[in-house]
């Protein structure tokens, strides 16, 4: 039998690489060591929501405003606000999003990946896969505790419809800040310290201004979509209120696609551009 | 995927599932009075569905009240309530628990044929009352199983009822409502089922005196001008609840039909405090109570709370004594 009778089987195509990718890297990436920091940022509102419940079951307002007691339902939206939207969303698309590419070239594994027979891209979109797989699995069920601790059962029909929006706002969420630093972690050398000036001081700062400079962070469309009224917590947050304009519905959502796709396929682009120097 | 992995994404989507499994059914089939310890008085059960308006009060709490004891050093007679005990039996300080109170919305929209229904508990001398009903030419006729006495007065366009709905409670209104009253409590088709008024009794269970209701359907009972109907921004409903002990704290909130509605109302109220302040500003016992007027809430919410403490009826009881003397010319 000759070498050329011997039949190789075809590379997989890009979808199934990926898939490939997404099999291996995500329990890897589920039992990590980023994991308990996941799960400490994640395991924070539930505990709160659980401290909420304690003291109400006890008789007690575990808030109040101006003597006035909160409901649950707006307690819940402040969480949402405060805690997801403004800073668990972020800051695991840093942590997890800049990490997909530079974990690789840290650990020096980058090269078996690309001597591999599938694109280079593929690796890219599997680990953005599971990023977001591994990422919504852990955030959304602590979003769905949180609710049925903090909301009483008999507010539940009338809060149901936006616990379903907040839930489809923070996968989005996970989605577009997970590719836009899978982007910022294959093109930059310090990726995460980039990743934290963009999401906690440039779009702070930018969501504070007057003018057009919000339109380019994804806070502003982000958080158009939030069903909960905005709380006015601090300073930087009654400025932001005073001077958010929000966009629609459709143009934050087809913005947030922009990004997603936009930001992804720029990283897919870079990994299967870039030379990666791995240092000795 | 490892079974670790597998477990993990299984309790991770269990949760999720059911989750929105249980909010899902919540929202479609009225789950939560049947799943939770329903909000207020085990007496809502007796107000039927189509209820525009709610109010509670705990008499007892509020007779006890070291306010009330205060009062009633104050009254000057009580011939009339001691009428009523001689011919009913009833002592409304002492035999008298809770009253629930409620307003019906009529079978037609828009017309203006609301009932009222009142489900009292306490302590009550039933052949007394039917007795003395008799003498007035009341009816007495039997409603699944519960006796009823029912009166039509002269010129009356309802007939109104009282009805014996259990031992220690008993339920007042027009004769509709009382009937209504025992279809509710039989059927499970009752206010506790209406998740939007339910949801702003869930707020007021440490209140020894609230009321609840559809703001436009109270509105046009109140008997409110139309001007200031279309002037006040739209609200949908509101609720206010008292809590009565040596002083007076409490807690006016209303829902507005939208988030711009809500602002424009927190905005009249905040020159309505300003115009209260500049009038009290020499008069120390409205100070105290102007100081205390708080203004809150948030989104549709608008929410002004107010106390006014035992120290202020301190202030009334000393003011007496002066105030008898007085020609009503002196006062001002």
């Amino acid at each position: 039998m000759s070498t050329s009778d011997v039949t190789r089987p075809a590379p997989p195509s890009m979808f199934g690489a990926a898939r490939r990718v997404f099999e291996l890297s995500f329990g890897e990436m589920l039992w990590s060591r980023r994991t308990i920091f996941m799960a400490l940022v994640v395991g924070g509102p539930v505990l709160l929501a659980l401290i909420f419940r304690v003291v109400e079951s006890l008789g007690m307002p575990a808030m109040r405003v101006n003597g006035v007691r909160v409901a649950g339902s707006s307690v819940f939206g402040v969480m949402i606000w405060m805690l997801y939207v403004r800073f668990i969303v972020p800051v695991l698309g840093v942590f997890y999003g800049t990490a997909l590419m530079a974990d690789e070239v840290e650990d020096k594994t980058i090269t078996y990946l690309f001597t591999r027979p599938i694109p280079r891209g593929a690796v890219l979109l599997g680990k953005y896969l599971a990023y977001l797989a591994c990422t919504s699995l852990v955030v959304l069920p602590s979003v769905m505790l949180t609710y049925f601790l903090v909301v009483p059962f008999s507010e539940v029909p009338g809060t149901f419809l936006s616990v379903v929006l907040d839930l489809g706002i923070l996968g989005l969420g996970l989605a577009v800040y997970g590719a836009l630093f899978a982007f910022v972690g294959a093109r930059l050398k310090r990726p995460i310290v980039s990743g934290l000036i963009f999401a906690f001081g440039w779009e702070q700062l930018a969501l504070a201004l007057p003018g057009y400079l919000r339109k380019f962070t994804v806070a502003h469309y982000l958080q158009a979509l939030v069903p909960h009224a905005m709380p006015s917590d601090g300073a930087l947050s009654v400025i932001q209120g005073l001077f958010r304009q929000t966009p629609g519905a459709s143009v934050a959502l087809a913005w947030l696609a922009v990004f997603l796709l936009g930001f992804l396929w720029l990283a897919m682009r870079t990994v299967s551009r870039r030379e990666y120097v791995l240092e000795q | 995927m490892t079974s670790k992995t597998r477990y993990f994404v299984l309790t991770a989507f269990g949760i999720l599932a059911l989750g929105l499994t249980t909010g899902l059914v919540a929202s479609l089939a009225g789950l939560p009075v049947a799943f939770s310890r329903a909000a207020g008085p085990d007496d809502l059960n007796y107000v039927p569905a189509q209820a525009v308006a709610v109010a509670y009060a705990n008499v007892q709490e509020v007779m006890a009240s070291e306010l009330r004891q205060r009062l009633r050093r104050l009254e000057p007679d009580t011939a009339d309530r001691d009428e009523f005990e001689a011919k009913t039996g009833v002592n409304i300080e002492r035999d008298i628990d809770t009253v629930v109170a409620a307003l019906l919305s009529g079978p037609q929209a828009g017309s203006d044929s609301s009932r009222p229904l009142v489900v009292v508990r306490g302590r009550f001398d039933q052949v007394r009352i039917e007795g003395l009903a008799r003498e007035h030419g009341a009816a007495i006729e039997d409603y699944q199983g519960v006796r009823m006495i029912a009166h039509t007065g002269d010129g009356d366009k309802q007939t109104m009822a009282l009805g014996f709905i259990e031992p220690g409670a008993l339920a007042l209104g027009s004769a509709e409502a009382v009937r209504g009253a025992i279809d509710a409590k039989r059927s499970g088709r009752n206010v506790l089922s209406n998740t939007e008024l339910m949801r702003l009794v869930g707020d007021l269970n440490a209140s020894n005196a609230w009321v609840v209701g559809r703001f436009d359907a109270m509105a046009g009972k109140a008997g409110l001008p139309d001007e200031l109907q279309r002037r006040v921004p739209a609200l949908s409903w509101f609720s206010a609840a008292g809590h009565l002990n040596g002083g007076i704290t409490g807690t006016f909130k209303a829902e507005a039909k939208d988030d711009e509605a809500a602002t424009n109302l927190r905005d009249m109220l905040r020159g309505v405090v300003a115009m209260a302040k500049l009038q009290a500003g020499d008069k120390p016992g409205m100070k105290a109570i102007v100081d205390s007027l708080q203004l809150g809430g948030e989104g549709k919410i608008v929410a002004v709370g107010f106390s006014v403490p035992a120290e202020m009826f301190d202030a009334l009881e000393a003011m007496k004594p002066r105030v008898k003397g007085q020609r009503p010319a002196d006062l001002r």
